[in-house]
């Protein structure tokens, strides 16, 4: 373990909430896009994205050592990644009434994204705070290390 | 003919064990000089890490700005750690200077 190990947590932090910030980037940004996907000659529109993180699995000697129980580095993790980034098929698609629109049905319908802006509002506030919870940590871990050479001065 | 078991081992088997055998003044600084050696190599070395991360950056290519920031603040430490251990190192030299003889 390394003295950076710590601040090489936060930066695989930092990285995965950056993705979520740009995963959000898209949602918002198709807002109204009726003309994601062709789907048996028929177009669909965006589907919300959303992002699955898990923790960070090691290398193989970070696992010998945790299996042979030495003490160092046993239940110290190593950061998060990015598993998934997925699409929400759950929520449906909102039916807008709007005859004029191109890919409206024989009724006028026209199936929007089920993006919901307002979530997304929600999800960047906790990206940001996240991103900058983070930060924190990273200068808190600097500082430390900084202190640390301090000593005999 | 017996075969033995095979036994899962220690960690601190596979650890270096430290080296008992004494060295000559010789032998020690010279074992000194490649230490500092090696050290300043990766002092060099984060400088650079962080060089090529920032011109990497400015050019466009695919990296995130947190990680040019920590690479930065990594050689920065680093280079501290060692200004801070050059400093001890001709403190001491000046001591043994200021030796009576």
């Amino acid at each position: 373990m390394s003295i950076f190990h710590g601040m090489n947590t936060t930066a695989s932090a930092l990285t995965a909430q950056r993705l979520r910030m740009d995963v959000i980037s898209s949602n918002m940004a198709n807002v109204d896009t009726t003309r994601a996907k062709l789907v048996d000659g028929e177009w669909q529109a965006y589907r919300r994205k959303s992002v699955t993180l898990k923790p960070l699995d090691g290398n193989f000697s970070n696992f010998l050592n945790v299996a042979m129980g030495s003490s160092d580095n046993r239940s110290v993790g190593n950061g998060v990644k990015v598993s998934d980034v997925k699409e929400d098929t759950e929520t449906p698609f909102k039916l807008v009434y709007d005859p004029t629109h191109i890919d409206a049905d024989e009724d006028g319908y026209v199936e929007m994204p089920n993006v919901d802006p307002l979530k997304e509002m929600v999800d960047l506030i906790s990206a940001t705070r996240s991103y900058e919870a983070n930060v924190t940590v990273f200068n808190a871990n600097k500082a430390m290390l900084s202190k640390a050479l301090e000593i005999g001065k | 003919m017996a075969i033995e078991s095979v036994s899962l081992f220690n960690p601190s088997q596979i650890n270096p064990v430290s080296t008992t055998s004494k060295l000559s003044p010789s032998e020690a600084q010279a074992d000194f000089g490649d230490f500092l050696k090696t050290a300043i190599q990766s002092v060099n070395e984060s400088q650079k890490a962080s060089d090529v991360a920032t011109e990497k950056l400015i050019n466009g290519g695919n990296i995130e700005l947190h990680d040019v920031m920590i690479a930065s603040q990594k050689s920065s430490i680093s280079l501290n750690a060692t200004l801070e251990i050059r400093n001890k190192v001709v403190e001491a030299y000046q001591e043994i200077m200021r030796m009576q003889v």
